[in-house]
């Protein structure tokens, strides 16, 4: 007991140490996401055991904040999927030093995913029916949507943890243990095959839950479409924004450790993908506003205008397509995406694509009125919401900072000589 | 079923008599309506909300779940049907749109894709204080909290009558007829209920009779030629509701489009 005591504090007397070596920035950094976690704990286990009336969401807005979350979360990860597989099967090594960032990244929204799926049903007890009583339907086609999303990311979430396996099996003490090294090699060795079936399975739950859950709800003017044609937009934005976000996450890390992370040949060829998958998106989205206004929502005799009415409304539609305009611009024209500040603001308006879309999907569609005497509805998510909401994200930059820190998650760094963590650089 | 708008005085018989059959919780502030467990809505819509006396027209209109169909009804697709990802929601023979509470993980996608707004989550837990624990019905289960719910036409009213005909030797399944409680509870008979398989039924005579009387709730493709119907329902499904309206009144139909 003694024993185990001291190794606590002697623990504790690391922990401190490694704080103090912080710089007074990160230190700031640090202590917001701990407070927000804190508040995530506190509030979770009110929603948890008290149920979904602290929130604003209500009969007539039954989605809300976390839903937000889970399709961003969702849309930004798939960003893995796309550099595994132009990785692994398009063999583009310039995305190497890229890869284990990427998957962890994928691997936390993912993981989120779930944490604001369990908050957000109303009976997180039951959550094993969706396994249990899946509503497939006849032959292999599900015949609800969120049933083929809650298979295809589970199955998705696991090839992840086999994915980040190597990458946590590189932490200094673990690697000393010979057959985890070996593990860890070969299981990178194979992560071909990963790639190719976590491409396969993101490709169907990336377009059920951004875009088919919604497009198959015929009696909704506001998400409806015919042919399932917003299924495929969301997976072109998911690799263009997934792409952009996976870059930004490596541009702010390598911004923290004041080191490079990955070469700029790096950046370039993911900021070209993500430009190039940006310009596919731009028409399909395109194409798809034009269909909404011209065919498929006056089939409810209502013009697609009247429902961009509202606080989340048309000027929505019309950022997202500034911020459309500014990440092909900036990722595509080679003087800007070599110019730092530029390339900067292109991978954050390429993030910002994914957030608008995601919040206008949710926010606008939810709130267009189902009968013609009723008003636009107005959602003000609580306190409760916005502590589990940014609770999440912080834990999720927390575990990444951790991983920056005491494994190698960025190669490049090693290869180069700099073996001082984020402890030295920020000091 | 068909509901006389004419006839309705927007007492709210049928909305009690709803929630006391179907073992309605009772919160704490029941005037938070969004958040409001209920079956049965009665919604107050008028002509012009500035008008006046004499020029201003209120109408209430008893909404529940509209026991959708979709396009095809020998096979039945309701909007809220599909969606469920745990097949708590199904299309009974029946034709009505059944909730199992106990298989609901409250997701609450049903109550998104239903464009009624007919669907109610039990965002607390449900609570009967006091003497209302001993007027519950013990035929309508008490859902959890976090589950959704919805008006089932009382079918609990139609097995109890099913089971009570068996009893007495009647083996015809057609031949069972039965009343849900916001009919029963309608002082000016405002509500009709029957099988609108049976063109021999009193509410099939009725629509028969008042053709240009009925619509359905916020359904416009009704108004359109049957040509124009056949082409639209080949593009997408269509809620086609079984739960008809009538009026006379002009405006009431008018205030049924989107502006």
């Amino acid at each position: 007991m003694g024993k185990l005591i001291g190794y606590i504090k002697q623990y504790i007397a690391f922990v401190k140490k490694e704080f103090n070596g912080y710089s007074k920035n990160v230190k700031i950094a640090i202590y917001v996401m701990l407070f927000f976690t804190a508040g995530f704990f506190v509030f979770g286990i009110q929603i948890l055991f008290w149920g979904l009336g602290y929130t604003d969401m209500s009969n007539f807005y039954p989605f809300g904040q976390w839903i937000i979350g889970d399709l961003g979360l969702v849309g930004l990860g798939g960003g893995a999927f796309t550099t595994g597989f132009l990785l692994y099967i398009f063999r583009n090594d310039k995305l190497e030093p890229l890869i284990s960032s990427t998957v962890l990244i994928g691997f936390l929204c993912y993981l989120f995913t779930f944490v604001f799926l369990v908050f957000d049903i109303g009976q997180p007890i039951r959550a094993f029916f969706i396994y249990m009583y899946p509503n497939w339907g006849p032959g292999l086609m599900p015949a609800s949507m969120l049933t083929e999303v809650a298979w295809c990311l589970t199955f998705y979430f696991l090839i992840l943890c086999v994915e980040l396996t190597p990458v946590v099996l590189k932490h200094k003490v673990l690697d000393a243990i010979p057959v985890l090294k070996y593990i860890g090699h070969y299981l990178h060795r194979l992560m071909w095959i990963f790639a190719a079936g976590g491409t396969f399975l993101s490709f169907f739950h990336q377009g059920s839950l951004g875009g088919g859950m919604w497009d198959v709800m015929y009696g909704k003017a506001s998400w409806f479409r015919a042919h399932h044609i917003y299924f495929f937009v969301v997976i072109i934005l998911a690799t263009a924004g997934g792409t952009a976000f996976m870059t930004l996450c490596a541009y702010v890390a390598g911004k923290v450790m004041k080191k490079e992370v990955v070469p700029k040949e790096t950046f370039n060829s993911i900021a070209k993908v993500s430009g190039v998958m940006f310009v596919v998106y731009f028409a399909a989205r395109l194409a798809d506003v034009i269909l909404m206004g011209t065919s498929w929502v006056p089939l409810f005799d209502r013009s697609y205008l009247s429902n961009l009415g509202g606080y989340y409304g048309l000027w929505m539609i019309v950022l997202e397509f500034i911020f459309i305009a500014g990440a092909i611009v900036l990722l595509l024209v080679k003087k800007f995406r070599e110019d730092e500040k530029t390339f900067r603001l292109g991978i954050i308006s390429g993030v910002m694509v994914m957030l608008t879309t995601k919040l206008h999907v949710v926010l606008n569609g939810s709130s267009v009125p189902n009968f013609p005497w009723k008003d636009f509805i107005g959602y003000n998510p609580t306190i409760q919401e916005w502590f589990i909401m940014l609770g999440g994200l912080s834990i999720m930059a927390l575990i990444y900072m951790w991983f920056v820190k005491y494994t190698p998650l960025f190669p490049h760094v090693e290869q180069h000589g700099h073996h001082e963590g984020e402890a030295k650089a920020a000091e | 079923m068909a509901i006389d708008l004419d006839k309705c005085t927007g007492c709210g018989a049928c909305a009690i008599a709803c929630a006391q059959e179907n073992n309605m919780p009772i919160f704490e502030d029941d005037s938070d309506i969004p958040k409001r467990v209920s079956f049965l809505e009665l919604m107050k819509v008028t002509n012009d909300r500035d008008a006046k006396y004499p020029d201003v027209e209120v109408c209430y209109i008893p909404k529940m779940c509209q026991q959708c169909e979709g396009n095809d009804p020998k096979n039945p697709k309701p909007p809220c049907v599909s969606v469920c990802p745990v097949v708590a929601t199904d299309v009974g023979d029946d034709g009505i749109v059944s909730q199992v509470w106990s298989r609901c993980i409250g997701c609450r996608y049903c109550q998104a894709s239903c464009p009624y707004e007919a669907r109610a989550f039990n965002w607390w837990k449900p609570r009967y204080e006091g003497d209302f624990k001993n007027s519950l019905n013990p035929e309508v289960s008490i859902a959890s909290r976090g589950t959704v719910v919805k008006c089932q036409f009382c079918s609990h009213i139609w097995k109890r009558e099913r089971d009570r005909a068996v009893e007495n030797g009647v083996l015809d399944i057609n031949a069972v007829t039965y009343t849900p409680a916001c009919v029963a509870s309608c002082p000016t008979k405002a509500f009709v209920f029957g099988d609108l398989n049976d063109p021999d039924s009193e509410l099939c005579r009725l629509l028969e009779k008042e053709k240009d009387r009925k619509f359905r709730l916020v359904h416009t493709i009704d108004e359109k030629d049957e040509k124009t119907r056949e082409k639209l329902m080949h593009i997408k499904n269509f809620p086609n509701p079984k739960v008809y309206y009538l009026t006379s009144k002009a405006w009431i139909r008018e205030m049924m489009r989107f502006k």
